[in-house]
């Protein structure tokens, strides 16, 4: 396998609900990568999509739509869906197919145009897809299920209100200094601990909500392209992780759960971690900063756990030591997370890798992490989804 | 139990009142040893040879695993004449069965959940179909 580099990035910024066609979104920041790539389009030898699933024929056929914009060339174009581990699973293909040596220079993007509202069942069938049953029977918006799992961890570890609410905080302090954010107000501790509850014990502040965004990535093994590229940011590792049998975690779309534990919890993230540990031979103790899938304030604490940066239970320490914060010994979000941007399905992971690749090459002004050199992304989807990207400079 | 004649579950194969005790209908792999909720939810264990999955209820007890309320309406396709926002969703353990189900809380009474204290299982009326039948949902609550 070759040596893989980022040589571009581009993102739209995260926004709210738009009438704009989803590809137009992609196109602005395939634009942005390109340019920083400094290549033009017909340099591109493959295009791994991630698929906009409320979009129909043009959703699910993203590669196509977004190649037709810039210009057919008959390059393989692969359109890919892992719920919201979705722009993993295109960036992994990109790395494959490049370290691989069946290309030398990939396209990994996703563009989401979020529907109003909650995303709710896509079918009518209660025997096939789960999702029927749980909108139907439960009365279950995706927030109970992270809402469940935070009230066995109160239980358990003593996680308080003011811990789920610093989160929020932070998050929003970052988010306040990020212009592709689509939330930029800085919250006092106060003001979260006084928003209503959405499903207790997680309040409306804690919890984010959907968005519209796109994101894009250039990665080569050219040496001519990494020779001219600013500041090109090497992918040491880039995984796909699934669920493990035993896995006590409920989720998201499923009406029960093991109730003896027999695996990790969120075992397809920590599955994700542990390959890529593994593969880029980098473990948490090396890693400068950590952009994790804040869905909400929960994910944030057991995330730090699930991936190895402490024991289980002790992220809340972590956290209140200000460890997490910028300038201390594990910045976690330093882009404000999905708190101060919100989910765009198959775009976020994408952004995420961007937004450390971005801290890496010292791009990210007010927020920036001084002197970081490697850095790790890491997704989070439903049903058993999740991917872990490690990058170093 | 209440008078379940004129009552139908929204969707069927998930509760069963039948035997005179509300339960929940699930699934057994005699080969691993796991059980399912729903029935075509398999979650064998690798290596399983998937042989013997037999349908089987689950008992009408078990103990609060874990609980939320939830302080705004579910959207649709979730339908409720009833007003039961804010409403308790709790996860109920089945100990012997190793698993736990979701499910909506009957009880109004929400400040009085705990964890660990014993749940049966209910239903709850969402609204009366066209046909005049209470149309049902699985639910919990509290052993009083």
């Amino acid at each position: 396998m070759r040596d893989v580099y980022i040589i571009g990035t581009g993102i739209h910024p995260w926004t709210g609900f738009s009438e704009q066609v989803f590809a137009d979104f992609a196109a602005t920041a395939v634009d942005g990568a390109l340019k920083d790539a400094a290549i033009e389009w017909t340099r591109i030898q493959s295009i791994m999509a991630g698929i906009f699933i409320y979009g129909g024929n043009a959703g699910h056929l993203s590669g196509q739509y977004l190649e037709s914009i810039f210009g057919e060339t008959g390059v393989p174009v692969v359109n890919v869906y892992n719920a919201c581990a979705t722009g993993s699973a295109a960036i992994r293909m990109a790395y494959n197919s490049v370290a691989a040596g069946e290309t030398d220079t990939a396209l990994a993007f996703g563009a989401d145009v979020s529907p109003k509202g909650f995303l709710t069942a896509k079918s009518d069938n209660a025997v096939q897809d789960r999702d029927v049953i749980r909108w139907k029977m439960g009365g279950m918006p995706n927030p109970i299920y992270w809402a469940l799992e935070c009230t066995k961890r109160m239980a358990k570890y003593g996680t308080t209100e003011e811990d789920l609410a610093l989160v929020k905080v932070l998050m929003s302090e970052y988010g306040s200094k990020n212009p592709d954010a689509r939330f930029k107000k800085a919250y006092s501790l106060e003001e979260v601990l006084k928003s209503v509850y959405v499903c207790e014990p997680l309040r409306l502040y804690e919890i984010c909500p959907v968005s519209t965004g796109a994101a894009a990535l250039i990665i080569t093994a050219d040496p001519e392209l990494i020779a001219k590229a600013d500041k090109p940011v090497k992918i040491n590792a880039t995984t796909m992780g699934s669920a493990i049998y035993g896995d006590p975690t409920i989720r998201i779309s499923a009406l029960s759960c093991p109730a003896v534990a027999e695996a990790p919890m969120l075992s397809e993230s920590y599955s994700a971690s542990r390959q890529a540990y593994e593969k880029a031979g980098i473990g948490p103790e090396d890693i400068d900063l950590l952009e994790l899938p804040d869905n909400s304030s929960w994910h944030y604490l057991v995330y730090l756990e699930t991936c190895g940066f402490c024991g289980e239970g002790e992220a809340d320490k972590m956290l209140r030591d200000g460890q997490t914060r910028i300038g201390g010994t594990l910045p976690v979000n330093p882009s404000g997370g999905f708190s101060s941007h919100g989910e765009a399905l198959s775009a976020q992971a994408i952004w995420q890798v961007i937004e450390c690749a971005n801290q890496l090459r010292g791009r990210c002004g007010e927020r920036q992490v001084e002197g970081a050199k490697v850095a790790m992304a890491q997704t989070y989807g439903l049903m058993g989804n999740s991917g872990t990207t490690i990058l170093s400079i | 139990m209440e008078n379940m004649a004129n009552s139908v579950a929204r969707i069927p194969n998930l509760v069963d009142w039948s035997t005179g005790e509300v339960r929940l209908m699930s699934a057994k792999c005699n080969s691993c040893g796991t059980y399912f909720f729903p029935k075509e939810h398999y979650q064998h264990r690798p290596g399983c040879s998937r042989e013997g999955v037999e349908d089987v209820l689950l008992p009408s007890r078990g103990k609060l695993a874990s609980y939320t309320v939830q302080h705004y309406p579910c959207p649709p396709p979730f339908k409720t004449e009833q007003k039961i926002t804010p409403y308790g969703i709790g996860l109920v353990e089945f100990e012997a069965e190793k698993i736990q189900v979701a499910g909506i809380i009957t009880d109004t009474d929400l400040k009085s959940l705990e964890l660990g204290m014993e749940m049966e299982t209910t239903t709850l009326t969402m609204y009366v179909n066209e046909e005049k039948q209470q149309v049902v949902t699985w639910a919990f609550r509290a052993v009083k």
